[in-house]
C-alpha cells in the first residue's frame, strides 16, 4: 500500500503567536478572600478574555495565605501560578508598603511556554533541592526544545542558602539559561517568610520556580548605586554571619570608621528594621572583573557587626554607602537595559527591602522611575530579602540590588 | 600664610593615583582570596566528585568564567566529565566534541593555552558558542594519569586571562590534580576494603569468582575484566565481564601457555594480570583489558595484587565452608549423607510439588552386634563401609542413602507411584545384602531388617516417615533376619497408637491407672487357695482396660517395666501382709511376675529382697515367676542363686511353650513348673487331646522326677480340672475356680467356705 509522502516543510518556520498579555490586579482589603478575589479578577481582566497560563501573587504575610490562594485560583483555575510573601510591592508606579495588600499578576502564553515546580530540603541541601526544582520546573513546560529559557526562581528569604540553591539549579540549566527572582519578604518582621506554587503555601527552605521557554534570548539585568567609601580590605576573621575581624582590628571598629557624618542614625521610619540596621552603609564584595557585590550589614543588639549571608573566606571587600539619589539614578539603567531590544509586554522586577529602606520617605521614587523607564510595559515586581540575577558566572545572589528581566 | 594648596592637576594626578592604588589593592586581595578560597576547598574532605564540582564552582566564580569545566580527551575527542555552567543534558557529557587546536597545543606542551577574541569555534562545544565567549584557557591538569584531562574555562567578558591567572590556574589544577590522586588513593582503599567484605560473603566457588570479575572491572576502570582458573594442567575461564562469545569458546587452554596464547589476552591491547596466590600455590589468575591503547592508572596493578590477596582468603575460606558443610552433611566413615543431610533432603522432596510420592526404606544389620563383639569395633567399622558399598550398589542413581547411625542406614526413594515399589525395593537391597562378607579375614554373614512407608508429599513430615519406617524394621526383624516389612498407612497407624501408648505407660503409675489383680491358686484336691498371683492391670481413660500383652512388651521396651515391676512386687507384698494377719491368711504364698529386664539390672537380687523384707514378709511366703527365654544370661542364673538361697520359690512360667531346655532347671533353683493354658485347655479336647494330655502328663513326670511342683494354668472346666487330679497334678488356676479379683474380693475368698463357686457347678 503506498505510503502518502508528506510535502516538504518550509525551511523556516515563523511561527505566528499571540503577544504576550498581560493583566496586574491588586487588592488591600483587609479580608484574605476578598483581597485574593478582586486582586485576580482585576489581573484575569487585564487579559482580555485570552486564557491565563502563568499567575505571580506577591502578598503580606499578614494574610491568611491559604484562603488568600483559595480566593485567586478560583478565579484563575488551573493555570500555574508562584508567589512570595514580601516586604512591599510596586507595579504600575505604584509602591504597596510592607504590611498591606496582595498583587496579582496574569500572563497569558505569548510566545512562552511556562512551567513552575517547587520544592522543600533548600536548608539542608540547598544544591540538592536547586537540581530538584530546576528539573521539576523545566519539566513542567512541556517536552517541545525551545531556543532559549529563563528560570524565575523564588525562595523563602529567611532560610538561607540561597546561593547553595542558585549553584543547583545553575548545575541542571548550565550558563545559557539566566536565573532572575528574589527571596520573599515578610514585611521586615524576619519571623516567616512563605513561597507559593499552585495552592501550597511553602514557609521557610521550600522554593519556588518558573521555566520560561522563549523563542528569543532572555537577558537579566542587575544594578545596585552603591558606591564604595574606602580602600580594599580583607576579612581576615569571621564566624558564619558575624564578621570578626576586618584588615586584622577589630571588624565593628572597621565599620564605623567609614561612616560619614552625614549619616543619620535615626532609622528608617518603617515597620521593623533589623536592630542596628545600618541601610546606608553594607559589605561590597569585589568581583574578579572589579564590580561588587552587595552585602548587607548591620551592628546588632550586642554590638557584633553581621551580615546576612555568610562572607567567603577572607572575602575582599570595600565598604559601600548610598544615598538615595544613588539608588534611584540606576533604576532607570536597569529597566531600559531590560527592555533594551525588546518588544516586551511586561518588567518584572525584584528590589531589594534594603533600598526601600534607604530611600526612605522617597520610596515610592523607585516604583515610579520603574514604570516611567517603561513606559507602556506593566511593570510588577516586590521587595525581597535578596535579589537573584545569574548572568555570566555562578554566583548570582545580590543584597540592596534592583534585578529584573523584560518578557 | 596659607596652606599650601596643590593645584588642581595635582589634585588630579593624586587622585589617579589613589585609583591607581585602590586597583591595585582590589586585585591584589582579589588574587589572595580566591587562591585561599581554592586552596581551602582543596584541603576539606569531601569526595571526588564533590571535590570537582565545588572546585569548578569555585573556578567560575573566581575567574568570572561562563562555564568551567573538566574534559578527558578519547580518541580524538574532548569528553566533559565535570562542569559548572553546561546545562546537565549537554552532549559535550557524552559525545563531546573534537579536539581542536588548543587542545592539541596544550597536551603537547603541556602548559596552559589561553586565547582572548579570537576563540576558535571548533574548540567550544555547542551549546557554549552560544554565550559570546570572548576569553578561554585550558590547563593541563597534570602529567600522569591526567595527562589526558583538562580544565577549560570560558568566559563571555572581554578579559583575557593575564599570566598570573594563568598561573594561579595552573598551579591549582596541579593541587587538583594531587588532591584527586590522594581522595582516589583513599577511595580505593575504602573501595578495596569494601570489595574485600563482598568477596568474602560467599562461600560457594561459582557466585565468588563471578562477583571477583564485576568487582574487578570496576576496581581497575577496565572494559573487560576475567577470571582464570588452574587445575589439572587446564586454564579454565571461570567468570568475565565484557568478554565476546568467540573469546569465550577459546577456552579452556593447557596451563603452560597461559601466559603466551591469545585467548589469555582476550584480543585487547591492554591487559593486567595478577596471579591469586595461596597455599598451595597460584590457583587462579585474575585478568583486566583495556579495548583502547590506554594505559591502565599508575598503581592498578598493585591495587588488583591486593584484591587478589583478598580472593585468595576468600577462596580459602569457600574451601574451609565447604569442608565444614561435607562434615555436617556426611558421615565421616561411610561418606553416606549423615541423619541432618537425610531429614532435610527428605524435606525437600516431601515439599516439592509432584503427583509422585515418596519412600522410605529402614535398614538395620542383623548382627551386627555380634560381630563388633567378636572381632572389635574395627572389624564393625569395616562391615559397615562394606555394607555402605553394597547398598550404594542397589540404590537407584536418584535416590539417597544415609547412614542414618550405628548399623543403621535409610534409603530414601523420590517418584515412587505405589507401596509396592517401596517393597520391590526394600527386597531387592535385601537381596543384595544377605551374603557373606570377609571382614579382618573373617568371613561374616550379612543380612539387614528393612522396613518401609510411602509417603505423600505435602502431607507427610521426614520425622513421622522415619518413625513409621523404623516401626516396619521392627516388625521385619521380629519376624527374623533379612526380612522386608512395609506399612501402609493403617499399620503406621497402628504403629503410631502403639508409641503414643507406649508414652503414656511411662506415666500410667503416677497417674494411679495401674493396680493389682489377684488370681487364687488352689489346691486342687482340697480346694483350698495356697498362694495368690499378682496380676498388673493398666486401665486407660481412653482406651480402658490395656491387655497386658499389649502394654507389658511396651514397659519392657521403654524400660519402665523396672520401676513398674518393683511397685508391683511390693504391692503384692503388703496385700499379703494384710492377708497374713487374717487366721485363714497364714502360710499363703504370693506369685509375682518378673520381667527378664528386671533380672539385667545391678543388684537385682538385693533390690528384691529389700522389697519383701520391707513388707515384713520372708522370702518363702514369695514366688517369682520367670519365663523361660530369661534365663539366657549369666546374670540370671546368679539372681536365680541368691533368691533361691534366700528362700525365695522360683516358678519357671509357660514351662513347654519355650526351649523347655532341661538342663536349665538342673541349673537354676526352680521349685514350681507352670503347665501353660495351651496344654491345660487340651487335655479334654477332642483329636490333639492325646497329644496335650500327653505332654502334660511329661510336664509332670518331669517335675516329679526333680522334685518340682506343677501348677496347671488357665482351668475352665471341671472336666479339665478332673483330669489334671487324675494325672496327679496338685495345684491350679484358672477361671473355672477364680478370676483375677480386686484385693477385697479377693480377700473374701480365704473365708472357710464349703464347696467351690456355683459357677464351676453349672458350667461343669
Amino acid at each position: 500500500m503506498p505510503v502518502d509522502i508528506p510535502a516538504p516543510r518550509p525551511a523556516v518556520v515563523t511561527p505566528v503567536t499571540e503577544p504576550l498579555r498581560v493583566g496586574v490586579g491588586y487588592s488591600d482589603a483587609a479580608d484574605a478572600a476578598t483581597a485574593g478575589r478582586a486582586a485576580a479578577a482585576e489581573a484575569l481582566a487585564g487579559l482580555h478574555g485570552t486564557p491565563p497560563e502563568l499567575i505571580i501573587v506577591y502578598a503580606s504575610v499578614s494574610y491568611d495565605l491559604i484562603a488568600l490562594l483559595h480566593a485567586v485560583r478560583r478565579a484563575t483555575g488551573k493555570a500555574p501560578l508562584v508567589g512570595a510573601t514580601t516586604s512591599g510591592q510596586f507595579h504600575d508606579g505604584r509602591l504597596i508598603n510592607p504590611g498591606l495588600g496582595v498583587s496579582v499578576l496574569a500572563l497569558s502564553a505569548g510566545p512562552y511556554r511556562f512551567g513552575t515546580a517547587s520544592v522543600t530540603g533548600v536548608t539542608e541541601n540547598g544544591d540538592d533541592a536547586g537540581q530538584r526544582l530546576a528539573r521539576a520546573a523545566r519539566a513542567a513546560a512541556g517536552p517541545e526544545p525551545s531556543a532559549h529559557a529563563a528560570v524565575l526562581l523564588l525562595t523563602t528569604g529567611l532560610a538561607g542558602h540561597q546561593q547553595e540553591l542558585l549553584n543547583g539549579v545553575h548545575k541542571v540549566v548550565g550558563a545559557p539559561v539566566p536565573v532572575v527572582g528574589g527571596s520573599a519578604g515578610d514585611d521586615r518582621l524576619l519571623i516567616r517568610t512563605c513561597v507559593f506554587e499552585n495552592d501550597n503555601v511553602l514557609t521557610d527552605g521550600g522554593a519556588t520556580a518558573v521555566w520560561i521557554a522563549s523563542p528569543t534570548p532572555l537577558s537579566v539585568v542587575a544594578e545596585h548605586g552603591w558606591h564604595d567609601v574606602g580602600l580594599p580590605l580583607l576579612v581576615t576573621k569571621s564566624d558564619g554571619l558575624v564578621i570578626q575581624e576586618i584588615a586584622g582590628r577589630p571588624a565593628v571598629e572597621v565599620f564605623r570608621e567609614h561612616f560619614h557624618d552625614e549619616v543619620t542614625f535615626e532609622r528608617p521610619g518603617l515597620l521593623k528594621p533589623a536592630p542596628g540596621y545600618l541601610s546606608a552603609y553594607a559589605f561590597g564584595l569585589i568581583q574578579p572583573d572589579g564590580s561588587k557585590l552587595v552585602r548587607g550589614a548591620y551592628i546588632d543588639e550586642d554590638g557584633e557587626l553581621k551580615t546576612f549571608s555568610p562572607l567567603p573566606l577572607y572575602a575582599p571587600v570595600q565598604i559601600v554607602s548610598c544615598k538615595a539619589e544613588d539608588l534611584l539614578r540606576v533604576t532607570g539603567d536597569v529597566v531600559r537595559q531590560s527592555l533594551a531590544g525588546r518588544d516586551a509586554s511586561v518588567l518584572l522586577a525584584f528590589s531589594c527591602v534594603a533600598r526601600l529602606d534607604v530611600l526612605a520617605e522617597q520610596g515610592a521614587k523607585e516604583a515610579a522611575l520603574i514604570q516611567d523607564a517603561a513606559g507602556d510595559v506593566a511593570t510588577f515586581g516586590f521587595y525581597t530579602y535578596g535579589e537573584f540575577a545569574r548572568t555570566t558566572r555562578v554566583a548570582g545572589y545580590h543584597n540592596a540590588t534592583l534585578t529584573a528581566i523584560a518578557l | 600664610m596659607t596652606a599650601d594648596v596643590p593645584a588642581d592637576s595635582e589634585t588630579e594626578q593624586l587622585r589617579r593615583q589613589l585609583a591607581e592604588a585602590v586597583d591595585a589593592a582590589r586585585d591584589a586581595y582579589r588574587d589572595t582570596t580566591r587562591l585561599i578560597q581554592l586552596l581551602d576547598l582543596l584541603g576539606r574532605p569531601a569526595g571526588s566528585a564533590e571535590l570537582i564540582g565545588d572546585m569548578l564552582n569555585v573556578l567560575s566564580d573566581a575567574f568570572f568564567a561562563d562555564v568551567v569545566c573538566m574534559a578527558r580527551v578519547c580518541g580524538d575527542r574532548l569528553i566533559v566529565s565535570g562542569s559548572c555552567g553546561l546545562p546537565e543534558d549537554d552532549p559535550a557529557y557524552t559525545e563531546g566534541w573534537p579536539v581542536g587546536e588548543a587542545v592539541r597545543r596544550t597536551l603537547a606542551t603541556a602548559e596552559p593555552t589561553a586565547l582572548h577574541r579570537d576563540v576558535p569555534a571548533e574548540d567550544v562545544p555547542g551549546s557554549v558558542a552560544g554565550l559570546g565567549i570572548r576569553s578561554a584557557a585550558w590547563i593541563p591538569l597534570s602529567a600522569e594519569p591526567y595527562a589526558d584531562t583538562l580544565l577549560i574555562l570560558f568566559r563571555s567578558l572581554d578579559q583575557p586571562f593575564a599570566v598570573p591567572d594563568l598561573r594561579m590556574l595552573t598551579s591549582v589544577a596541579a593541587r587538583l590534580h594531587m588532591a584527586l590522586e590522594e581522595r582516589e588513593r583513599h577511595a580505593i582503599i575504602e573501595q578495596l576494603a569494601h570489595y574485600g567484605h563482598l568477596l568474602a560473603r560467599h562461600l560457594e566457588v561459582e557466585p565468588l569468582l563471578d562477583e571477583a570479575a564485576g568487582l574487578l572491572l570496576r576496581l581497575t576502570r577496565a572494559d573487560r575484566a576475567w577470571v582464570v582458573t588452574v587445575e589439572g594442567g587446564q586454564g579454565r575461564l571461570r567468570a568475565h565481564r565484557g568478554l565476546t562469545p568467540g573469546i569465550i569458546a577459546d577456552w579452556p587452554v593447557p596451563a603452560k601457555s597461559l601466559d603466551d596464547l591469545p585467548a589469555c589476552e582476550a584480543g585487547l591491547p591492554e591487559v593486567l594480570k595478577v596471579a591469586v596466590s595461596r597455599e598451595n600455590g597460584a590457583t587462579a589468575l585474575l585478568c583486566a583489558g583495556r579495548e583502547q591503547a590506554r594505559p591502565f592508572a599508575q598503581g592498578t596493578l598493585e591495587i588488583m595484587t591486593i584484591f587478589a590477596n583478598y580472593l585468595g582468603v576468600a577462596l580459602t575460606n569457600a574451601d574451609l565452608y565447604h569442608a565444614l558443610a561435607e562434615r555436617a552433611t556426611r558421615d565421616p566413615l561411610t561418606g553416606l549423607a549423615n541423619r541432618s543431610a537425610l531429614v532435610s533432603h527428605l524435606d525437600t522432596l516431601l515439599s516439592a510439588g509432584d503427583p509422585t510420592r515418596v519412600g522410605v526404606l529402614f535398614c538395620d544389620l542383623d548382627g551386627f552386634k555380634a560381630v563388633n563383639d567378636l572381632f572389635g569395633h574395627e572389624a564393625g567399622d569395616e562391615l559397615l563401609l562394606q555394607v555402605a558399598d553394597r547398598l550404594r550398589g542397589s540404590v537407584r542413581p536418584d535416590d539417597l542413602l544415609a547412614r542414618f547411625g550405628g548399623d543403621e542406614f535409610v534409603i530414601v526413594l523420590d517418584r515412587v507411584k505405589q507401596l509396592s515399589e517401596v517393597a520391590e525395593i526394600g527386597a531387592r537391597v535385601c537381596a543384595d545384602l544377605d551374603d557373606r562378607l570377609v571382614v579382618c579375614g573373617e568371613q561374616v554373614q550379612v543380612s539387614a531388617s528393612i522396613g518401609g512407608v510411602l509417603g505423600v508429599r505435602g502431607q507427610a513430615t521426614p520425622s513421622a516417615m522415619l518413625r513409621d519406617a523404623d516401626a516396619a524394621m521392627y516388625v521385619a526383624k521380629a519376624r527374623g533376619a533379612g526380612q522386608v516389612e512395609v506399612f501402609d498407612e493403617d499399620a503406621s497407624h497402628r504403629s503410631r497408637d502403639r508409641l503414643d501408648l507406649r508414652a503414656e505407660l511411662l506415666l500410667a503409675r503416677s497417674r494411679g491407672q495401674l493396680h493389682l489383680a489377684y488370681q487364687p491358686i488352689f489346691a486342687l484336691d482340697s480346694r483350698a487357695i495356697v498362694a495368690f498371683e499378682a496380676l498388673l492391670r493398666w486401665t486407660h481413660p481412653h482406651h480402658g482396660i490395656v491387655p497386658p500383652d499389649v502394654f507389658i512388651p511396651l514397659a519392657e521396651e521403654t524400660g519402665a517395666i523396672v520401676e513398674i515391676g518393683q511397685w508391683v512386687l511390693a504391692q503384692a507384698c503388703r496385700q499379703l501382709a494384710l492377708w497374713h494377719r487374717l487366721p485363714e491368711g497364714r502360710g499363703l504364698g504370693m506369685s509375682v511376675n518378673l520381667s527378664p529386664v528386671q533380672l539385667h539390672q545391678p543388684q537385682a537380687a538385693e533390690r528384691t529382697l529389700d522389697v519383701i523384707r520391707a513388707a515384713g514378709l520372708h522370702p518363702a511366703d514369695i514366688w517369682l515367676e520367670i519365663t523361660e527365654h530369661s534365663y539366657l544370661r549369666h546374670e540370671v542364673t546368679e539372681y536365680a542363686g541368691a533368691l533361691g538361697a534366700a528362700g525365695v520359690h522360683l516358678v519357671l512360667d509357660d514351662f513347654g511353650t519355650a526351649y523347655s531346655n532341661l538342663s536349665y532347671l538342673k541349673r537354676l533353683p526352680i521349685e514350681i513348673l507352670k503347665i501353660d493354658k495351651s496344654f491345660v485347655s487340651g487335655v479334654t479336647g477332642p483329636g490333639g487331646g492325646q497329644i496335650d494330655l500327653s505332654i502334660v502328663r511329661a510336664i509332670l513326670a518331669i517335675a516329679d522326677s526333680l522334685g518340682l511342683v506343677a501348677i496347671a494354668e488357665g482351668i475352665e472346666t471341671e472336666d479339665q480340672r478332673t483330669a489334671l487330679r487324675s494325672l496327679g497334678c496338685r495345684l491350679g488356676q484358672g477361671y473355672l475356680l477364680s478370676r483375677p479379683l480386686p484385693a477385697a474380693q479377693a480377700g473374701l475368698l480365704l473365708r472357710p467356705r464349703p464347696q467351690l463357686p456355683a459357677r464351676a457347678h453349672r458350667v461343669g
